[in-house]
């Protein structure tokens, strides 16, 4: 599988969103672009392969092996925030002292488009505050969308 | 005439104003339209004045990590302004001289801090005029509510509110018979909707009264349902051949949630707007042009110029140094821009009182979570409030309060919803489903109440400058003494209280902790630590009064010693009470221009 493909794969595991959705923020590529930015060397793809054995081997377990991994565990939670928030969150001291890193590794938001696309504002049957407006009055209704 | 070339030799305009904010466009827009000529000079650039610098500044917010009051209206190198993001560093803009934090916050663009207020507009109350006389504390305003109540009026048509006169009606405000406001109420939020199930009619006690409680629609400066007659201002968009407004957008609110800090559509009302509606043909609008010295004829006391330095790049410090001239004055830079200028300019002080008895709104945040979903992160940041303790018998002992409520989530006392997944991803360890359950749980119960508590006059607290201590054009930063006196903190401690009864009553859990919210100021009351954040509520440094030495203006907002020169805004509060000042420092404003109208049309 490309690492695209596998990309899409693990954040659809992480974050509980089909890969429709996942498509629909149009970052995927940027998201990517992000990691490939902040990770030296082989490593973006070293976490995709880690990712396509681990299923391969664990099944279900593979995410909580991911989170608990040393190395791992802090990029896979930074690809939650990715998604999620739009932000990239700086990897501590401990890891890039351990792992290194190609730079740009600071508290960010990714862009603004990346902002708007946050999946939080979906998990909150809301929108985005500042864009994705949901028309007068809307908000004195119930909320709905819920899952 | 080309922007910043002066005549010396002869009077520019009518009337120099100075600063581009909600009241000196209301002056500028008032005298333009009787004929006469203003000059309109503005510290900061005039971005947010067209559709796409206003786009520009709406991409900074998108884009900014931290994402503040501040956020999309970043400054010009020579014109700083202070910052909540750098009160906790002690490193912004003022100079904070304790012994606590100022921790309010203005914006110094074209446009002012309407660019980002909540929209909010209150009346004050009757009372709220009379608190020495009333209740043996603070002191008397020069005016009665029933002098001010015609302003009031017209002040809500100028910037346009939306509510109905019903809910507005209530300890002691009154409106004139027939009397509408321009547009219906903004629809309440489901969660105050639902709030409002559990606290109407519930009784609370404050000294010896028993006081009732009900969720009441906030008047709004946003955009609503137009009553007969009124038609509704949208965006503005300022081009080179002149204004335009109303690119059929901002003309309704759209539910953006995000009034503060930028509404994207202008739906809310900024002072551009109001700069929009001016006689253009009389109206000359000075950006990047910063007032740094009134000229003042020693003989007659009467102000002969002000000196500003002119910058044609908001990244560089480079300026030219310029002089405009008029038959009047206005400043309405902001209640400490104005205190900065005038002791910038030595000017005389027969009252001592220039620059002192600062005052805000002191104000804390109680959070929780509804046993059920209220729909949070969705509409106005605020739609509603508990206003039943603004006033009472026990303000004369403690300061009123009111609960404003909050649709935005945690957002402002925490920096959810980003805060709350990162809770849930690194703390809980959640991933996938669980983690989207969970978010989709608990996002939609967040409940936040902000406890705006009033604050009296103190000669303490007071605005000065300190020539070591200057920009980058070599102007002075403001220097603040604050400290917040018994009067407020027991007054605090008392909204605490309420708060929490509220929440009980409601079955919201409560989750405030300060300590895992984002940071504010502390202060300590018997033994309790008070988390307190600034309103933007600046009031009260140049007082009005009847009385030259007990006030730097008089009731029409004229410099005591410099008879041709207004000072303008909130700083002209003898008290605030507890509404945010902008509808009556607009009405304030509007009365100041009528005065002027008449003398120099004349």
């Amino acid at each position: 599988m490309s690492d695209h493909e596998l990309f899409l794969d693990l954040s659809v595991d992480l974050t509980g969103f089909s890969r429709i959705d996942l498509l629909g923020t149009g970052l995927t590529e940027r998201y990517l672009e992000e990691l490939h930015e902040v990770l030296p060397g082989t490593m973006v793809s070293d976490l995709l392969s880690t990712f396509e054995r681990e299923r391969a081997n664990s099944g279900s377990e593979t995410i909580p092996r991911l989170l608990e991994d040393e190395v791992w565990g802090p990029v896979a939670r930074n690809m939650i925030m990715l998604w999620y928030c739009g932000r990239w969150t700086a990897l501590p001291h401990s890891w890039t002292a351990q792992n290194g890193t190609a730079g740009k590794n600071t508290d960010h938001v990714v862009s603004p488009a990346a902002y708007v696309a946050g999946l939080q504002w979906v998990a909150a049957g809301a929108h985005p505050a500042g864009a994705r407006q949901q028309g007068f009055g809307a908000w004195a209704t119930a909320p709905e969308g819920l899952i | 005439m080309e922007p910043g070339v002066v005549m010396d030799s002869a009077a520019d305009a009518d009337v120099v104003v100075v600063g581009a904010g909600v009241a000196g466009s209301l002056v500028a827009k008032r005298l333009t339209r009787a004929g006469l000529h203003v000059l309109l000079l503005e510290a900061g650039p005039a971005t947010a004045w067209s559709f796409d610098g206003y786009g520009a500044h709406l991409d900074a917010f998108y884009g900014a990590d931290a994402k503040g009051p501040e956020s999309p209206w970043a400054p010009a190198v020579g014109v700083p302004q202070p910052d909540t993001a750098d009160l906790r560093g002690d490193d912004g803009y003022f100079v904070q001289a304790g012994p606590l934090k100022y921790a309010s916050t203005y914006t110094r663009l074209q446009g002012g801090s309407t660019l980002h207020w909540l929209g909010v507009s209150l009346r004050m109350l009757p009372e709220d005029f009379r608190m020495r006389s009333r209740y043996g504390v603070g002191r008397d305003w020069p005016l009665q509510y029933s002098d001010l109540e015609p302003y009031y009026r017209q002040a809500e048509y100028e910037i346009g509110v939306a509510a109905d006169v019903a809910d507005q009606t209530y300890l002691g405000v009154e409106f004139a018979p027939g009397y509408e406001y321009p547009m219906q109420r903004v629809p309440p939020s489901w969660s105050d909707s639902v709030l409002a199930g559990a606290v109407d009619g519930m009784p609370v006690t404050l000294g010896e009264r028993e006081y009732r409680l009900k969720v009441r629609s906030y008047p709004a400066a946003r955009n609503s349902t137009p009553r007969e007659g009124y038609r509704p201002v949208g965006a503005v968009d300022e081009g080179p051949d002149g204004q335009r407004l109303a690119r059929d957008l901002g003309q309704r609110c759209a539910g953006n949630t995000a009034c503060t800090p930028i509404c994207p559509i202008q739906a809310k009302y900024n002072a551009g707007k109001t700069l929009a509606q001016a006689e253009r043909t009389n109206l000359h609008v000075v950006p990047q042009a910063v007032a740094s010295r009134i000229l003042v004829d020693p003989l007659t006391g009467q102000v002969t110029g002000v000196q500003y330095q002119h910058y044609d790049d908001p990244s560089s410090p480079r300026h030219r140094v310029r002089t405009a001239r008029a038959r009047a004055y206005v400043l309405a830079a902001h209640a400490v821009e104005n205190v900065k200028l005038m002791l910038m300019s030595q000017l005389a002080d027969g009252s001592g009182l220039l620059g002192r008895t600062l005052m805000d709104h002191p104000s804390l945040y109680g959070w929780g979570l509804a046993p059920g979903p209220v729909g949070a992160f969705r509409g106005p940041l605020s739609t509603s409030g508990i206003d039943d303790l603004r006033g009472g018998a026990f303000r004369a002992r403690h300061a009123a309060f009111r609960v404003d409520i909050g649709n935005d989530g945690w957002r402002a006392n925490t920096g959810a919803p980003d805060t709350t997944v990162a809770e849930a991803v690194s703390a809980h360890g959640l991933y996938g489903p669980e983690l989207r359950r969970h978010l989709s749980t608990v996002l939609p119960r967040q409940v936040r109440f902000s406890l705006n508590v009033e604050q009296l006059p103190s000669l303490d607290n007071r605005v000065s400058i300190d020539a070591r201590a200057v920009d980058r054009l070599g102007n002075p930063r403001p220097v603040i003494h604050y400290a917040i006196d018994e009067y407020t903190l027991a007054g605090m401690a008392e909204a605490r209280r309420v708060y929490q009864e509220i929440f009980r009553r409601a079955g919201i859990e409560d989750r405030t902790n300060p300590d895992e919210g984002s940071w504010f100021p502390a202060v300590t009351y018997h033994g309790d630590v008070l988390h307190y954040h600034g309103m933007g509520h600046f009031a009260g440094t140049h007082v009005m009064g009847s009385d030259p030495s007990a006030s730097v203006v008089d009731v029409d907002q004229r410099c005591w010693e410099h008879r041709n020169l207004f000072l303008v805004g909130s700083g002209s509060f003898p008290t605030m009470g507890t509404s945010n000042p902008t509808l009556t420092m607009a009405a304030l404003a509007l009365r100041t221009s009528d005065r002027l109208v008449t003398e120099l049309c004349a």
